[in-house]
């Protein structure tokens, strides 16, 4: 039983989930305690102690399913629940699936020994046949998180794509390779070849589907806030993209309005708040002036708890009337926040904090738009942004900073890379995506925001003043 | 009283109120045994708080808890020093002190004499205990509900670890206290922000979701003895369909049971589009989500 734990962690942390010894040990004393003998029991069991968030929990699932039902019974706890596993399948005896391996890889040996028993990949698909999937699901890890190459001429969505036909067609070789070996080999009694093949076949669909699905992650903490608060009849419903000169002079003074309000709001609430501890120190020396006697007892003034914040800004065409206004918020109101950084991108990113450091907002933007070094003919790449992200920027994110994206989430059709915003997520306080457009947009054409919804604590709509309002008061208060 | 197996914690807490699922009376079972904390997460509304509450009941034992928030502390989470108390006192007992040091020939034998009484005033006398550390001094074992743990700071969970994982904190002024029983714990986040590693490694982890179709029914004939069996199935079922739909907030368990009642009081034994239409604010709270459900009401009341 011990063994068969440890294989099944090892499949998880190739699948990326982070289990501890400790979690093991715990998991394996638990076993001990129930003496367990149903598999509801069982999978509660490995569940409550490999995935401790709801959003594991579809990882965990599909390798449970992968490993105790999928994979030959010699890895299932046979005397457990060997019956309920195996009723309905249709399953070759392990014995002649391991001994066709054992004489495929023989055979294999001979006519290329010079390749040195096939590459990895090859060795991973005969392992997951032979039925310890580990090699495989690392492969699979590896594809989902590799990086496009970044190449300044020429840019590509299908480094993933083409590593994922290469096992597809390894697949498919292998099918034929052991229909030819099969057929040739007269070792095989006639009655055990359709059987075996069979079984060969389905389990390497099993690998294909597993290669090709991806579960996705039940995000049960997502707050999709929408504004139903009107502050501004018309002009607060007007999508930035299509306000007038006259209109966006009218919203900056509106933003000057709220920005001013807010920070009236904040700085009475923190110095509310500044009434800490009692001050010995202090207190002791104001006593003299009484005959020592505490009449004044002093408070340790609290220093104020402010998030940092991160904004990551799409600049391409309509986001950018957006990101503006948004970044004019973010910097108008620095002083209620300990840190503003702000990153824009197209395709790569840029870290502007400097124009804000050393302008006003107003001026900062302009500045942004006029840079060189930004390419606004670029076609915006979400997946590119974030990995430059991750490489150059990461140290800024921690468990005090909020990670703001503004953007519309419209990749045109380059990898999307939604680990990478998963990575993110681990590492902030809180992931917010504010998306341009309205929810009814969402997923369509080349919008990835469905895949990346999955991976923020917050999804919001944010394409008017009214919902910029709703969501900075959010923000702040 | 401890529970004995998976299926005493099913009785014991149906008996007290509280329906659970195999899957919660094996977790609250195994925490029992191992003696680690509950993690609980799930949408609002599912009985996360009534879990532990009905543990407390369901084991005779007293329930402190602790509700986080940002900017929560030690000072309010564990203990406090009654500084003001401390301070009154030294004033009345000043002419004790002045005897205790009358018979000192210098300054520095005045203040070890002093230091040789300074137990005296920090001493449990003058501890104000908060949630935590009254969980682990009680000498009979609680329970404790750290509620909404995803609210509080980095720092906090933090300080949480050293509790979770060794039941002892550290008092400077005291030394280190070790847990006299040690309390059975449960935490419960809404998912506000994601917990760090540690601290689940540390946690049992229990996901509680909306409930099944038939758990639903017995919860609700549970709290609401009087409910017509027809009238229950038709609630439960659309509450269900409900869920289905697209919605911001989805009705929970308690809005069910608003609704079951205003049904009741409204005496509607039929749920028809104008029935839904106008008790519709017990179940959703989003003007969005009114407009979700008017746009399915067709789906929802179809047999």
């Amino acid at each position: 039983m011990v063994n068969l734990i440890l294989k099944f962690v090892s499949c998880c942390r190739a699948a990326d989930m982070r289990i501890s010894t400790a979690e093991v040990i715990d998991c394996l004393s638990q076993l001990e305690i129930m003496d367990t003998c149903e598999e509801p029991l069982f999978q509660t069991i490995l569940r409550a102690n490999f995935a401790k968030s709801r959003r594991e929990q579809g990882v965990f699932n599909r390798l449970y399913h992968l490993f105790f039902h999928e994979m030959p019974s010699g890895l299932n706890p046979e005397s457990l629940f060997s019956e309920e596993i195996q009723a309905g399948q249709s399953q070759a005896p392990e014995p002649s699936m391991n001994e066709l391996l054992r004489q495929l890889k023989e055979s294999q040996d001979d006519t290329h020994h010079t390749q040195n028993q096939g590459d990895t990949l090859d060795r991973a698909l005969m392992a997951f046949l032979g039925g310890s999937p580990l090699p495989f699901i690392e492969a699979v890890q590896k594809i989902h998180t590799q990086d496009e190459q970044a190449s300044p001429l020429f840019k590509s969505n299908l480094g993933q794509l083409s590593s994922r036909l290469d096992i597809m067609l390894r697949i498919n070789r292998l099918k034929t390779q052991m229909v030819q070996f099969l057929g040739s080999n007269n070792a095989w009694a006639e009655k055990d070849v359709p059987s075996v093949t069979a079984a060969v076949n389905r389990r390497l669909d099993k690998a294909l589907e597993f290669l090709n699905t991806e579960p996705r992650p039940d995000n049960a903490g997502l707050r999709e806030t929408g504004s139903h608060t009107l502050h501004y009849k018309t002009l607060g419903q007007i999508p930035f993209s299509n306000l007038t000169l006259e209109e966006i002079k009218a919203v900056k003074e509106i933003i000057d309005k709220l920005v001013r309000k807010l920070e009236e709001i904040t700085s009475r609430r923190f110095s509310a708040a500044s009434r800490g501890v009692v001050d010995v120190k202090k207190t002791i020396q104001r006593s003299v002036k009484y005959l020592g006697v505490p009449v004044e007892i002093v408070h340790k003034a609290k220093p104020l708890r402010k998030g940092k914040i991160v904004a990551l800004c799409d600049v391409s065409g309509s986001v950018w009337s957006t990101a503006r206004f948004m970044l004019n918020i973010l910097y108008s109101l620095k002083t209620c926040f300990s840190r503003v950084k702000s990153h824009v991108f197209i395709d790569r990113t840029f870290d502007v904090t400097s124009f804000f450091m050393s302008h006003d907002a107003n001026e900062a933007i302009k500045r942004i738009l006029n840079d060189t070094r930004i390419n606004y003919n670029a076609r915006t790449d979400y997946g590119m942004a974030f990995q430059q992200f991750r490489d150059h920027h990461f140290q800024e994110l921690d468990k005090k900073t909020t990670l703001i994206i503004i953007g519309d989430a419209r990749s045109n059709y380059y990898n999307p890379r939604e680990p990478l915003l998963e990575a993110m997520r681990d590492r902030c306080r809180r992931l917010i995506w504010l998306n341009p457009e309205q929810e009814k947009f969402w997923g369509t054409g080349d919008s990835e925001m469905l895949k990346y919804r999955d991976h923020c604590n917050e999804a919001r709509a944010c394409g008017n003043l009214n919902q910029l309002m709703a969501f900075i008061e959010a923000l702040v208060l | 009283m401890l529970f004995k197996s998976v299926a005493d914690v099913q009785t014991r807490m149906e008996q007290a109120g509280y329906i659970p699922s195999q899957e919660i009376s094996t977790i609250v079972f195994l925490a029992q045994e191992t003696q680690k904390p509950v993690l609980i997460e799930g949408p609002a509304g599912v009985g996360k708080t009534e879990l532990a509450k009905c543990i407390a009941a369901c084991l005779e034992r007293q329930m402190i808890r602790l509700q986080c928030y940002e900017g929560l502390d030690e000072s309010k989470a564990l203990y406090e020093w009654a500084y003001a108390k401390q301070l009154l006192y030294t004033q009345m007992l000043k002419e004790k002190i002045n005897d205790v040091i009358s018979d000192t020939a210098s300054l520095a034998q005045a203040v070890d004499e002093i230091a040789r009484h300074e137990d005296a005033f920090f001493s449990d006398r003058f501890l104000q205990t908060r949630p935590l550390l009254s969980a682990i001094t009680s000498p009979d074992p609680v329970v404790l509900l750290i509620d909404e743990v995803d609210k509080s700071d980095p720092e906090f969970e933090a300080f949480l670890l050293e509790l979770l994982s060794d039941f002892q904190v550290t008092i400077p002024e005291l030394g280190t206290i070790a847990a006299k029983s040690r309390p059975f714990v449960v935490l419960t986040s809404n998912n506000y922000r994601d917990m760090s590693d540690a601290l689940k490694r540390r946690c049992i982890h229990l996901y509680i979701d909306y409930p099944a179709i038939e758990t639903e029914k017995e919860i609700v004939r549970l709290k609401i003895p009087g409910i017509e069996e027809r009238l229950l199935d038709k609630v439960v079922q659309t509450v269900a369909r409900i869920r289905q739909l697209d919605l911001k907030k989805k009705p929970c368990i308690s809005e069910t049971l608003d609704w079951a009642r205003s049904l009741m009081i409204l005496q509607q034994d039929e749920i028809t589009e104008d029935v839904i239409f106008r008790t519709l604010n017990t179940l959703c709270k989003h003007k969005t989500d009114y407009g979700v459900v008017r746009a399915n009401i067709g789906q929802l009341i179809k047999a």
